[in-house]
């Protein structure tokens, strides 16, 4: 438990600022967990939930900016306080971004036809839970200040990029085989499974901002470092 | 260890300071790059202005003090040593206070003061010039030249503070040590003794206490941070503010310290 500020407005904004991260997080957190749902469900008031939990997104985004803005300009963070602020600023940044992902994949998830081939449908959805698995590590390893999780959950994007890989070149296979079922969905299983690995991409950009909140460092990290 | 090849203008090791029984410097060892500004930042009564006065020997004139360690002027001359006089050390170390203290007489006798009483000037001539070039480089000259026989006192704060400045350079020092030096200057005298904090260092090594944790970021590339009359962390200003090693150090410059 670190030590409170003697500045107990300061305080209090910092708490605030943190606050409203953890919202961000959960928010995020549902939207994808909704989202990879209805990749199986289809369910299109699931997927409309997606879009509405993006609104409330976009609105704690702009919280946390004017928030770290303010404590910026009247409290002059250093130290713990100012990597707390810039790293906020970035993850949120991060976060919405993920929300963005979230709401447009569900949007195409309910788009695409109950016939659709039920092995990539299988495929999609198992890379959606290996992503959200993925987010959650992350984000618990920023609320509490975990190195070694962040790093845990940053080498889990080589996982999800090869689940990606293997997804895509099963799609593009069974074009060429002239699966009408898969043709006439065109691009949208494809965009459905670049979403995913974008969000993947996203949570390794926070695990990098977890690890500079802690050491005050990024680090290079590579994908060989852990291989 | 003292490097006698040092790029150091000052070395310290091994420093303790006591008020008759208590301990205000325990066991402190720092070493001031040449030119350079060093910060000594730290809680009321955490020792960094007593470590400051050891620097120029100010606390001999105190009974009760009693200074040990070593102090190693460019690496060689102990200022400690029986041979040093206090006076021909303050040559060498100079030194700005919290408040500005011109002395009661004209601007120009404030600056030509330690020039005259060191026999660093041989003529009136060269006197002169050196109490130009003293204001120059204090960022006063302009301000001040049509009115060299006014009362110093007539300044305002930050003039008078910056005649302080061009004071001490007056006599050609090494070292320049500035206790507090802007904490009686609104702010924008501040950011003109900041400014000339910056241009002097070309010249200058500069150790400077501060409360303003602003002012060490802005003004310094080393800081060292004091509690309780240890020395918790010395190192590069950037880190200190960003991410110092010790909690203690974070706790003091994020306002946490109870």
């Amino acid at each position: 438990m670190e030590t409170a500020h003697t500045d107990k407005n300061f305080e209090q904004k910092l708490n605030h600022l943190t606050d409203n991260l953890i919202k961000m997080s959960n928010i995020v957190e549902k939207q994808i967990e909704i989202a990879v749902n209805v990749i199986k469900s289809k369910d299109s008031s699931d997927a409309q939930t997606t879009q509405n939990l993006d609104e409330q997104v976009d609105e704690v985004e702009r919280d946390v900016r004017d928030l770290s803005f303010e404590i910026m300009t009247l409290h002059r963070p250093v130290a713990s306080d100012l990597r707390l602020v810039f790293t906020a600023l970035k993850v949120s940044k991060e976060l919405e971004r993920m929300g963005d992902h979230s709401r447009n994949l569900a949007k195409r998830a309910i788009s695409i036809s109950s016939s659709f081939d039920e092995d990539l449908t299988d495929q999609m959805h198992n890379l959606g839970k290996g992503v959200q698995k993925m987010v959650n590590q992350t984000l618990e390893s920023f609320f509490k200040k975990d190195e070694v999780q962040a790093r845990i959950s940053w080498n889990q994007d080589a996982e999800i990029d090869r689940q990606y890989k293997s997804l895509l070149s099963d799609l593009i296979e069974r074009m060429h085989n002239k699966e009408t079922s898969v043709i006439d969905e065109g691009t949208k299983p494809i965009l459905i499974a670049k979403s995913l690995e974008r969000i993947g991409d996203h949570a390794t950009n926070i695990a990098e901002e977890v690890i500079f909140n802690i050491t005050g460092h990024y680090i290079d990290l590579k994908k060989s470092d852990f291989e | 260890m003292v490097d006698q090849n040092s790029n150091y203008a000052l070395q310290t090791s091994e420093v303790y300071v006591h008020y008759g029984k208590k301990m205000a410097i325990n066991n402190v060892a720092l070493n001031f790059p040449k030119n350079e500004v060093t910060s000594l930042i730290g809680p009321s009564g955490c020792g960094k202005s007593t470590f400051l006065r050891c620097l120029n020997r100010m606390n001999d004139v105190i009974d009760i003090c009693n200074v040990k360690g070593k102090f190693l002027l460019n690496g060689n001359v102990d200022i400690y040593s029986p041979d040093i006089q206090v006076e021909t050390l303050r040559e060498k170390v100079g030194m700005v206070f919290q408040k500005p203290n011109p002395f009661p007489k004209t601007i120009y006798e404030n600056v030509a003061y330690g020039p005259k009483i060191h026999g660093i000037a041989s003529s009136q001539n060269e006197l002169d010039e050196i109490v130009k070039d003293s204001l120059h480089r204090a960022g006063l000259y302009e301000e001040v030249k049509d009115r060299m026989d006014d009362i110093a006192t007539g300044l305002s704060g930050g003039q008078q503070q910056r005649l302080c400045i061009a004071r001490a350079i007056a006599i050609r020092p090494e070292i320049i040590l500035m206790d507090e030096p802007c904490s009686a200057l609104d702010p924008i005298a501040t950011a003109k003794i900041e400014d000339l904090i910056n241009e002097l260092k070309e010249n200058y090594t500069i150790i400077i206490v501060t409360h303003s944790m602003s002012q060490a970021s802005r003004v310094s590339s080393k800081t060292a941070f004091f509690h309780l009359g240890n020395l918790v962390e010395y190192g590069e200003t950037g880190k200190i503010f960003t991410k110092p090693d010790k909690e203690q150090t974070n706790d003091y410059i994020t306002g946490r310290f109870g």
